[in-house]
């Protein structure tokens, strides 16, 4: 030991302890943080494509707000004000857990939401391009099923750059 | 860093919440397979458990353990090989009660002692069943974070940091290290995840082992 701690004062900490979490770290998954600088989100426009990209892949697969919650794990409140605020920035776990149950790209979808500042941003010129293409209505059109198909194509992690 | 034995062991205690008395105890300098194990056989099924009962009483998510996702095997292995990177796991009754990875390399935030080095909490956590806020049931054994910052202030010590240490604590944690271990804290850090950035000085590390209050 190399400082001096009595057995009193030791169990004096441990007794006080009671009732209290302890946890400390990255609650996001580990790996998507590794090479990519992590930022405090500000790009609207990836914001938009985010919610609107969120949207209609939720509407595509007949999920309502709380099924798609359910199924990420995340909470109802956040995954409605990702699709409706553009400006609300998005917890990276929640993106995390969405790019999970959609399949895409985990550090493209950060990207997008601004969480990180990717080296390509062509992906998300593109993303934006396609949220702007698609229009909110009940069902998915065919327009809508086209741009959701081009979104897939860029967030996916084997797009062309 | 997973081989079959930790590189020391140091005696300790713990609290035993149900036979209230202190039971012997292990700190292990180094996370090991049979801790891995533990984690995988033990510690998740209690987990899950536990998050079906906050489930059935209709606790909100924001409530529920946010290090739930948390994979000790894979923080692990992108740590194994690098030598700045140490772990410790704390074992009782023949099953590991908590465990915490630290980084040597990083340096203090503090205003005037910035060029300092400190030692980081990478990641700490407790087992389900020694926390108390996810399910009725009292904690098993109390005094993990205690003995593991304990062990964190004597790496920083031996590293000839003076006991600094810091860390980003999950928000369901933050009172036992402002108000339980006395650090300083910074306010929410943007840049990781807007988790609240608590650091000890030298000063407080010796307040927190008992210096300074004539123990």
């Amino acid at each position: 030991m190399t400082f001096e701690i009595t057995k009193d004062w030791r169990r004096e900490l441990i007794l006080e302890e009671d009732g209290f979490d302890i946890s400390a770290g990255l609650t996001a998954a580990d790996p998507i943080f590794d090479s990519a600088v992590v930022v405090e989100g500000n790009d609207d426009d990836g914001l938009l494509a985010l919610g609107r990209f969120i949207n209609l892949m939720r509407r595509e697969r007949g999920l309502s707000i709380p099924d798609l919650a359910e199924a990420a794990d995340i909470d109802i409140g956040e995954l409605l004000s990702i699709e409706k605020e553009t400006s609300h920035v998005p917890e990276p776990r929640t993106v995390y857990m969405l790019a999970e149950v959609f399949n895409v790209s985990k550090r493209k979808l950060m990207g997008l939401s601004g969480l990180m500042h990717p080296k390509d941003v062509t992906y998300v010129e593109d993303a934006v391009r396609f949220a702007a293409q698609s229009e909110s209505i009940e069902k998915l059109n065919s327009l809508e099923q086209e741009a959701l198909n081009g979104f897939i194509t860029v967030l996916s992690d084997n797009a062309k750059k | 860093m997973t081989d079959a034995q930790p590189s020391d062991i140091r005696a300790i205690e713990l609290y035993d919440n149900s036979a209230q008395n202190f039971v012997e105890a292990e700190c292990w300098h180094g996370i090991v397979d049979k801790n891995l194990a533990d984690w995988e056989a033990e510690w998740m099924p209690e987990l899950q458990r536990r998050l079906k009962l906050l489930n059935q009483k209709n606790i909100e998510r924001r409530f529920w353990p946010q290090s739930r996702h948390w994979d000790w095997r894979a923080k692990l292995k992108d740590i194994e090989k690098r030598l700045a990177n140490q772990s410790f796991a704390l074992i009782c009754n023949g099953m590991t009660q908590a465990m915490m990875t630290v980084d040597t390399t990083k340096r203090a935030r503090i205003e005037g002692q910035q060029t300092q080095h400190l030692i980081y909490v990478d990641y700490i956590e407790a087992a389900p069943w020694n926390r108390g806020d996810i399910a009725s049931d009292p904690p098993l054994y109390r005094g993990c974070g205690t003995e593991l910052i304990l062990a964190a202030l004597e790496l920083s010590i031996l590293e000839g940091f003076k006991g600094r240490l810091g860390l980003h604590s999950l928000p369901q944690a933050n009172r036992f290290y402002l108000n339980r271990c006395g650090m300083t804290d910074l306010g929410q850090d943007r840049t990781y995840e807007n988790l609240r950035y608590f650091e000890m000085t030298p000063e407080q590390a010796q307040l927190f082992i008992g210096k300074g209050k004539g123990a």
